[in-house]
């Protein structure tokens, strides 16, 4: 590199810009393309959504700023409180769970298992099904009088099919199906991801630990768990973060004909779409997705951190 | 590696380029766009029907296109009569089309004539300045608004009126004369109140399993339950207390408890059609607005619906109160005050909302805004409407209240009480409660 730039010098003797500006210079014309179309649809639309979080605005007519008036109404607002319970209980229930089930079956379908490469397309066919028409599947099965999951319950315990869980229909069992329903979509997912981990743990150690007369569940307490540390993280925050932003999956499940959802199933998302585009009530809406930001970045600077702490 | 640099750089550029360019060529907004044709100048709305040739080309910004009867037939007949006109449809979808169309509106998309869908979503239109105000217009061309019934005063905002209605809807008692004949329960009448309306749908509900008949069908709207409260003429949903609706949803929950009707959360999970459960023969009576006559009407003939002996009846009523007495619901068209072509879309909102369009309208089974004794005949007399004469009777209403009346902040009410309704339904609150925070929650809007 170092003698190449040399043709570029100008007539003069003396360069046009030194070598370290130029050098940066086309190091920056490569960033460029991704950079300017990070700064236009991602940098300026998050900028001014923070600013939109002070104001009053209906999306047409004048912004009115309102100072952290926003915010003071969210602190007040129970329905944004229920939201984001609700929002919360769901990670909590969802984040474990999709852990366990996916290292459980990565586990599993690492050995050498007959049929191991279907079980592994099996396990991962829900994540890429479509969500509206698993979801349509489940509220099938789950539908209390005629589903077949009651009936088959009714069978089974001779329980009246009146007095079993009614699923998704019942406020109570809403968000039990809903954490099951996502757990199960999910997981084929995070299967691969620990999977690749799985690969990645050199055999030596476990032989290592063989020779030092570790059982199966002390390899595994010893050797996999440090060694998918990693990927454990990763699994953790990626996890967090989509449970944090769900959407798409409550309103498949619960919504109905018009998209309405209630005081057990309402998540944050949710209400920042409802605010914003049904009571056009853009700055209000603005102010719940800052705080969803928040969050989501709090616990993603507390998982760095931890990672750096014990993921060595 | 100086032609190399050269040819990163170049490339750059391009990249960075094509990403702009890109990017202006996305300001169509999501509707297909082809070239742009400017015909009519805005600034000669003053030349009345002055019916240029210069070729235009209207959107139409409306849902449901293929399951719509009228849409198609209400084009034919004005580019016939106007063949310099082309009317392109935007097909929004009809799940959230007011929030999809106002959207659109802001986000600068190329629509002239909007359908106006619901009360709310029009008071928010209205609000954000997107909708051309039209008494000039209705001044200018001799519209006459009594022709209407009453409904332009009904959705006025300060005087000015920004939509007019084409089509006029009104609840009432749909029902399966076989259900009823097998129970051996007398058929529902055009003057019952309440009470009576229950007492028959518990009789003529039977069964249990798969072969369970329900006596009367709530649809999962706020309307199909909350809104008996209203027909009294002594309250109105955005008065901000909403006590009185107490024995309104005493009743509902106890039908549903009792099974006279389907469980409203188990409709919704399933997201169960209303049209569904009354063609599959399992619901003896279903309270429903009027546009449902035409789909059943098509239905019975494509052999979808399995209900080919049925009826209607006028709407239950509260005691004390005048049959027919029930609840509406007005669709109008509008047209946008951004529009390059208004003068265009104009003459074609006055062509769907006049006499011509309600005569297209009524003759697809569909009920128009102007509504005269030739256009219910019109209506009774297609084939495949119900022969008797309740039937027919039914057709005339006394006094419609609408679904929800116009107010500036009927946009939020709605949202407070969709949710306190959906929340009551499926007892996540009380009665009680759930009246405690509309009453508290819409106070807050009213007062802001």
């Amino acid at each position: 590199m170092q003698t190449e730039t040399k043709p570029v010098t100008q007539k003069a003797g003396k360069p046009w810009l030194s070598k370290g500006i130029r050098d940066h210079l086309v190091a920056y014309s490569f960033i460029a393309p991704n950079f300017i179309g990070f700064a236009l649809f991602t940098l300026v639309p998050m900028i001014f959504a923070v600013i939109l979080a002070f104001v009053k605005w209906d999306g047409s007519n004048p912004m009115n700023f309102v100072g952290i008036d926003n915010f003071i109404r969210l602190v007040k607002d129970t329905t944004f409180h229920k939201a984001l319970w609700n929002t919360v209980v769901y990670t909590v229930g969802v984040v474990p769970l999709t852990m366990a089930c996916a290292l459980g079956l990565a586990i599993l379908l690492n050995q050498k298992l007959f049929g191991r490469n279907f079980m592994r397309t099996a396990f991962f066919f829900p994540y890429v099904a479509s969500l509206v028409a698993v979801a349509a599947v489940w509220n099938f099965i789950f539908s209390p009088t005629m589903g077949p999951l009651n009936n088959l319950l009714h069978l089974l315990t001779g329980i009246p099919i009146e007095d079993l869980p009614r699923w998704a229909a019942d406020k109570d069992w809403a968000m039990f199906t809903v954490v099951l329903f996502t757990v199960w979509k999910n997981m084929g997912y995070y299967m691969v991801i620990y999977l690749a981990g799985l690969q990645g743990v050199n055999p030596e150690l476990y032989e290592a630990a063989e020779l030092d007369g570790a059982g199966g569940w002390k390899r595994f307490v010893n050797v996999t768990i440090p060694q998918l540390a990693p990927t454990t993280f990763f699994v953790l925050m990626i996890l967090v973060i989509n449970s944090f932003k769900v959407y798409d999956i409550f309103i498949n499940l619960f919504a109905g004909a018009d998209n309405q959802l209630n005081d057990s199933t309402r998540v944050l998302v949710y209400q920042i779409y409802n605010t914003a585009f049904r009571s056009l009530d853009y700055g209000y809406a603005n102010a719940m997705a800052i705080v969803l930001f928040l969050i989501v970045m709090g616990i993603t600077i507390i998982q760095f951190r931890g990672e750096k702490r014990y993921g060595q | 590696m100086r032609f190399k640099k050269t040819w990163g750089m170049g490339l750059t550029v391009m990249l960075a380029a094509g990403m702009l360019a890109g990017c202006g060529s996305n300001n169509n907004g999501g509707t297909p766009a082809p070239a742009e044709t400017p015909a009519t100048s805005t600034n000669t709305a003053n030349a009345p029907t002055e019916k240029g040739n210069d070729p235009v080309t209207l959107k139409w910004a409306l849902w449901d296109w293929e399951a719509t009867a009228y849409y198609e037939p209400l084009i034919k007949a004005y580019t016939e009569a106007n063949p310099h006109v082309t009317i392109e449809y935007v097909d929004l979808g009809s799940t959230d089309y007011m929030t999809m169309l106002s959207t659109q509106l802001s986000g600068g998309a190329d629509l002239d004539v909007l359908t106006i869908k619901d009360i709310p979503g029009y008071a928010n239109l209205v609000k954000q300045n997107h909708l051309e105000p039209l008494n000039g217009y209705i001044g200018d061309s001799g519209i006459d608004k009594a022709a209407y019934g009453g409904t332009v005063e009904q959705i006025q905002v300060n005087d000015e009126v920004y939509a007019l209605p084409f089509r006029s809807d009104f609840w009432l008692i749909y029902y399966n004369k076989d259900l009823f004949d097998k129970a051996g329960v007398p058929y529902p009448t055009n003057d019952m109140t309440f009470d009576q309306y229950e007492e028959i749908a518990r009789s003529v509900t039977s069964g249990s399993g798969a072969e369970k008949v329900y006596g009367a069908h709530h649809h999962t709207w706020r309307s199909a339950v909350q809104l008996f409260g209203i027909l009294d003429g002594q309250h109105s949903v955005v008065d901000g207390n909403y006590d009185f609706l107490k024995p309104t949803y005493e009743r509902a929950l106890k039908m549903q408890d009792d099974g006279i009707i389907m469980d409203y959360a188990t409709l919704k999970t399933s997201s169960t059609h209303y049209s569904g459960v009354f063609y599959n023969n399992s619901v003896a009576t279903l309270n429903m607005g009027s546009w449902f006559i035409a789909t059943q009407i098509e239905k019975v003939k494509s052999g979808e619906s399995a209900a080919v002996n049925w009826g209607i009846v006028k709407y239950p009523h509260p005691d004390g109160v005048e049959p027919g007495t029930t609840l509406g619901t007005i669709t109008s068209l509008a047209v946008n005050q951004k529009s390059a072509k208004k003068e265009a879309a104009l003459d074609f909102l006055k062509f769907v909302t006049g006499d011509e369009g309600a005569a297209v309208i009524a003759s697809t089974g569909t009920i128009p805004a102007i509504k005269n004794a030739e256009v219910l005949d019109s209506i009774a007399s297609i084939d495949g409407f119900p022969t008797d004469e309740n039937s027919k009777e039914a057709l005339n209403t006394f006094k419609t209240y609408l679904e929800m009346p116009i107010h500036e902040k009927s946009a939020d009410i709605e949202v407070i009480l969709n949710e306190n309704h959906d929340n009551i339904m499926t007892k996540n609150t009380s009665i009680d409660q759930g009246l405690a925070d509309m009453n508290k929650r819409v106070e807050l809007v009213l007062s802001n």
